[in-house]
């Protein structure tokens, strides 16, 4: 069994997938360049705008010890009011106790584990530094960038799932064209695929288009190579009948005997090849089926020079094409009679017919080799089927129905299961005599 | 009967012409339209007919040429066929085209059953040379008609035969001696009739 090729659907899908990955990152790695640095300034102007209104609160309230500081700025932020001499006049409660900067130094400055901005007070040489923990402002940098990342991804995702379901779709009328050509008969006139649905099908329907013309008129040639080899197989057997029946007018004695089986054996072929060419001529025989009910006694009596004794039980009457029904019955009975039957029973059913004989039968294996080779409709595969269950199955075949081997006690028995009779078609055109 | 048999090929043309003659009919057969053409004109029972010959489509050709055909043909048989049942669907189709009548015809002691090929007299079967049989089938399949004495000739002998001039004389001659004098009634000069059954 081959490889199983890889679907479309599936790579187009495993590639979006890599994109919607490969998209997530590089927009979440942007947004995260971006959001650090936006964020760095705008935590650093905050820092500023802080320190700005923490001087003018101590303008306003004074600095001595003790005096009281807006509790948002506790909150957010530290800070440190720093003598000229670099002792801590004051703290917030979360800075430390050592200055951050000495000096009187301005200005922003990252000192360790702070981000600090120094503001002269103007009395005395005091610095206000107001500061804010490089841990928070890692983490206020963070939950932006994860945020527009997720946002990012959110939307590949979206983005991804949409572009796989309009896959799918688009996909659907490729599988369309698949079942009609699934359900296309090659005897058919043309492929029953209609106009294309997406122009990217058009080369394909034409292409199909162009394989269904050669078809047809390829069978077109077989079938009229089979007209002409029906004529000229035809008439030499007509002759060949006519001759021999004159012959045996004349005739009496051991050469008329010897002529009779001369004629019986003339006879089968006649039917074999009258089979043969309706099947070849109908590809399949069906649109050939002259179906009509047959006296199975009457269609017998056009066998002269049976191998073997046959009786006829039942109805005796069944509806099938006479042509198709012979030959499979000539070669059922030769199969038989070289199998050593002596007698074969015909039960005739108003769709079926089952031939019995009282042979040797076959071995187990063997029925069930054949059974096998019977359900391989074609019987492609080399199966062991001659040219008599072969041809059979194939006249069941074009009735509608099935061959197939019940199992008996003795001797070996075939049964042609023929379609239902009424309401199939009587079968095309009229052949006209040749 | 007399029939025209139209079939190119020698082995079945040979093998059906002389089944049919043996069955008591008149058989001339051509190997094509060219030859059948010589035809035109002469009384035939029944026309069989080779779809495809050599020179064309036989019932096509035909049709044109033999008056009543009407362009269609009355039975066919797909080849092969056993001669026996080309016969029997002979037979067949011309009962149904002389209405489907009964194959029997009786006048007085005599019975002539067309299907049998037999004539019986008091109900004793008669024996009939074949031409002498074709004489009477001829004769009866055209009850209450005149036959003309050479349309009865090419009837019973044929296109290419040869004959003596008074064969026909003969042949009514002995049909009169073993089934009756009055079966078949003589008009003077023209030809013969026997009465409708």
């Amino acid at each position: 069994m081959s490889p199983r090729p890889p679907s479309i659907a599936g790579r187009l899908a495993r590639a979006l997938g890599a994109w919607t990955l490969l998209w997530g990152a590089a927009v979440g790695l942007a947004i995260w360049l971006a959001a650090t640095h936006e964020v760095d300034e705008l935590l650093d102007d905050t820092l500023a705008s802080s320190a700005e209104l923490l001087v003018a609160v101590l303008r306003e309230h004074g600095d001595a010890e003790g005096t009281p500081l807006p509790d948002a700025a506790i909150r957010r932020f530290a800070w440190q009011l720093v003598d000229a001499d670099g002792r801590v006049r004051l703290r917030s409660p979360r800075a430390p106790q050592a200055a951050w900067r000495e000096g009187g130094a301005a200005g922003l400055a990252t000192v360790p584990g702070w981000r600090v901005y120094g503001l002269a007070t103007g009395r005395e040489g005091r610095m206000l530094y107001a500061a804010q923990s490089l841990g928070e402002r890692q983490e206020a940098r963070l939950e932006v960038a994860l945020a527009a990342i997720a946002a990012a991804v959110a939307v590949g995702l979206l983005g991804h799932f949409w572009l796989r379901a309009h896959l799918r779709d688009e996909l659907q009328p490729l599988q369309r064209l698949s079942m009609r050509l699934h359900a296309w008969d090659p005897g058919a006139a043309a492929p029953p695929l209609g106009a294309p649905e997406r122009a990217e099908l058009a080369p394909f329907h034409a292409a199909i288009d162009l394989l269904a013309a050669r078809l047809a008129a390829r069978l077109a040639n077989e079938r009229a190579f089979a007209a002409h080899a029906a004529h000229a197989l035809r008439t030499p057997l007509a002759g060949i009948d006519a001759q021999l029946a004159v012959a045996l007018r004349e005739t009496d004695g051991a050469v008329a005997e010897r002529l009779q089986r001369v004629r019986g054996a003339a006879a089968r072929l006649q039917a074999v090849v009258a089979a043969l060419l309706a099947l070849f001529r109908s590809g399949d025989g069906a649109a050939a089926l002259q179906r009509r009910a047959l006296d199975l006694r009457s269609l017998l009596g056009r066998l002269p020079g049976l191998p073997l004794a046959v009786a006829v039980s039942g109805g005796a009457t069944l509806d099938a094409d006479p042509d198709l029904l012979l030959a499979a019955l000539v070669n059922l009975l030769d199969n038989a009679a070289r199998a050593g039957a002596a007698h074969a029973t015909l039960q005739v059913e108003a769709d079926a017919l089952t031939l019995h004989d009282d042979g040797p039968g076959v071995p187990t294996a063997r029925r069930e080799a054949l059974r096998a080779a019977l359900a391989d409709a074609d019987n492609q595969g080399g199966a062991p089927l001659g040219l008599g269950l072969l041809l059979a199955a194939r006249v069941a075949r074009v009735h509608g129905g099935a061959l197939s081997l019940p199992e008996v006690e003795r001797g070996f028995a075939v049964r042609l299961q023929l379609g239902p009779g009424p309401g199939v078609p009587g079968g095309g055109a009229l052949e006209p005599a040749r | 009967m007399r029939l025209l048999l139209l079939e190119d090929d020698m082995l079945l043309g040979e093998g059906l012409r002389d089944w049919l003659a043996g069955e008591g009919h008149v058989v001339d057969w051509c190997r094509s339209l060219g030859e059948a053409s010589a035809m035109q004109g002469e009384p035939f029972d029944a026309l069989l007919v080779d779809w495809q010959l050599p020179d064309g489509s036989g019932l096509d050709r035909l049709a044109e040429r033999v008056q009543g055909l009407d362009g269609g043909a009355d039975d066919y048989l797909v080849k092969p066929f056993a001669p026996e049942e080309l016969a029997a669907r002979l037979r067949a189709v011309l009962r149904r085209a002389g209405g489907g009548a009964d194959d029997r015809w009786r006048h007085g002691a005599v019975t002539v059953d067309l299907a049998a090929r037999a004539a019986l007299h008091d109900g004793a079967p008669v024996e009939l040379t074949a031409r002498e049989w074709a004489v009477l089938e001829a004769l009866v399949r055209r009850a209450g008609r005149l036959v003309t004495r050479p349309e009865l000739e090419r009837l019973v002998l044929g296109f290419e035969s040869e004959l003596a001039s008074n064969a026909i004389e003969v042949h009514v001659s002995a049909l009169r001696r073993k089934l009756g004098r009055t079966l078949i009634e003589t008009v003077r000069g023209l030809g013969y009739r026997v009465a409708r059954a």
